[in-house]
């Protein structure tokens, strides 16, 4: 039992440091504040191909195909919450930022805005007739998706940053006591801004002059794009999964520990998607919110609505048999906790082996499908808490809804022989 | 007696709380029972007597003790209580819990 509890306590004291890191901790709450601005987005799209579409809309119906003229809005839903997300991130991450360092939240959320735009293209070449026209303009690669590692990092340094100089009370200006405390403030603040501002933007423009390229579009090559890449792997999301159910064998929140470097990316490679379908091209990146609700954590992280279903056919234990019927309901809208703590899982040699592995063979199916083309990755995100089956149809479509039900059938079978095992252990119990 | 509750996002925890309102009403208490994204516990110090956080946030604990301080008792609630969903005892454990804290 030794190495159990050592295992048990290194976790705990993993997660104990990633749920207090103040970095990890602000950028999951950032993403939480913004992921409804995702599913909106994708969503209008959603809207899109049910309604205004003409070859698989309400539209392609004489009646209706002046809905096609409402196009244009879903796409401006979808522009304004998916293609200025870094600028929106950035900002949420200032002020969250902000207030772990106890400093003026909204200031240092714009404070971070611009010293993001400082850095990034503020204008784009077009070509009209051969000729070449600079037009004052951000770029949408510079905005969106692709920004969010470059915002993040920026914008941590930014806000460090301005809060020390705010500290130095030599940066102050010194106004008379007759001065409203308010307007006061306001301007102690102005040299701090100022420094901070040309820091990046001098920065910013001394990167531009020695390497050619962008600092945005630089670390999106050499740090987003192979994390991105290492994410899509079977190999890395899998043991990604793995890991987050390793949290949960504790009784932690596997999900919410990964969450800092999940979220992150799988919204990237929604947005990856999303731009891929509106060029006309094929989505590509399989691992986004949607794949991670549908297919790695169905019924609960673990496939726990597959033990209670496993449960229910073949255990002779009443009180997993009693846990179990309670768990059903929450355990379709992808709640596993009641079963988890019910049961319970946490430390349960029986049962650990499929808890932590059966996400991971639900990912591997997952990732099967999409790559076999029988579904495509989504485009349409997926929130937690919607119930399974419509979760699966509404990210990718009726063939998705299939591989959820063979993940779900296949996860009972994976599960029925420990339930098994609990019974003879109980039954060796009772001979005692 | 405000009962606060938190976890991951706010949404199994629910299930419980409504049990325990459930638990409540039956003891004829009026109390006032909730739950919440634990990020958001800061946004709700002094607005609870006693918080509870879910088994599965367990390690955010000390986190959490820190920043609510001395102004309510915090407390991570019984795994199989929350499991099960039982309400009459969870309850119990806050209800001793302002008591010992007072």
């Amino acid at each position: 039992m030794a190495f159990v509890e050592k295992f048990s306590d290194g976790l705990n004291i993993v997660a104990e440091k990633v749920d207090e890191n103040k970095y990890l901790n602000s950028i999951k709450t950032t993403f939480t504040i913004y992921l409804p601005f995702i599913i909106i987005g994708s969503f209008a799209l959603l809207f899109n191909t049910i309604l205004t579409s003409e070859t698989t809309g309400l539209a392609r119906i004489e009646f209706f195909s002046f809905l096609t003229g409402i196009a244009p809005a879903f796409n401006a839903i979808n522009f304004a919450t998916m293609n200025i997300m870094t600028l929106a991130i950035v900002f949420i991450l200032g002020m969250t930022l902000a207030k772990r360092n106890k400093q003026n939240e909204m200031l240092c959320g714009l404070i971070s805005l611009t010293a993001y735009v400082t850095v990034i293209p503020q204008s784009l070449t077009h070509v009209i007739e051969g000729a070449e026209e600079v037009i004052a303009g951000l770029p949408v690669g510079g905005i969106n998706a692709s920004g969010l590692f470059i915002g993040m990092i920026l914008t941590i340094l930014v806000v460090e940053l301005f809060s020390k100089l705010i500290s130095f009370d030599k940066l102050r200006i010194k106004m008379p006591a007759q001065v409203p405390a308010a307007i006061a403030n306001s301007f102690n603040a102005l040299i701090p801004m100022m420094i901070t501002l040309l820091i990046t933007a001098i920065g910013g423009r001394i990167f531009v002059n020695m390497t050619d390229t962008y600092i945005n579009e630089y670390i999106y090559e050499i740090l987003q794009a192979p994390l991105e890449g290492l994410f899509q792997n079977p190999i890395g999301i899998m043991f990604i999964v793995f890991i987050s159910q390793l949290f949960w064998l504790l009784g932690i929140h596997g999900g919410l520990i990964v969450s800092p470097i999940r979220n992150p990316l799988a919204i990237a490679a929604l947005a990856a998607n999303i731009a891929a379908v509106q060029q006309g091209l094929e989505p590509t990146q399989s691992v986004t919110m949607g794949f991670w609700m549908v297919f790695v954590v169905p019924g609960g992280a673990g496939l726990t609505l597959c033990l209670i279903i496993a449960s229910l056919i073949s255990s002779k234990r009443k009180d997993h048999r009693a846990i179990s019927k309670t768990a059903l309901l929450p355990g379709l809208f992808g709640i596993s906790e009641p079963v988890v703590f019910g049961m319970p899982l946490i430390l349960n040699p029986t049962f650990a082996i499929p808890f932590t592995l059966a996400s991971v063979m639900s990912t591997g199916i997952g990732l099967f499908a999409i790559n076999i083309g029988f579904i495509t990755p989504n485009i349409v995100d997926v929130p937690f808490g919607i119930p399974l089956g419509l979760s699966a149809f509404l990210g990718f479509g009726l063939n998705g809804v299939i591989v959820q039900l063979i993940i779900l059938a296949l996860g009972t079978l994976f599960y029925i022989p420990f339930v098994w095992l609990a019974n003879r252990q109980m039954k060796m119990e009772m001979a005692k | 007696m405000r009962i606060m509750l938190a976890c991951a996002a706010g949404m199994s925890t629910s299930i419980l709380v409504s049990k325990m309102e459930e638990a409540a009403k039956q003891q004829g208490k009026d109390y006032k029972i909730w739950a919440i994204d634990q990020s958001l516990i800061e946004d709700e110090l002094g607005n609870f007597d006693v918080l509870l956080l879910g088994p599965q946030v367990q390690h955010t604990k000390r986190k959490v003790t820190r920043l609510v301080g001395d102004r309510a008792p915090v407390a991570v609630i019984k795994p199989v209580d929350y499991g099960r969903g039982d309400g009459a005892a969870v309850l119990q454990f806050a209800e001793e819990l302002i008591e010992k804290g007072e």
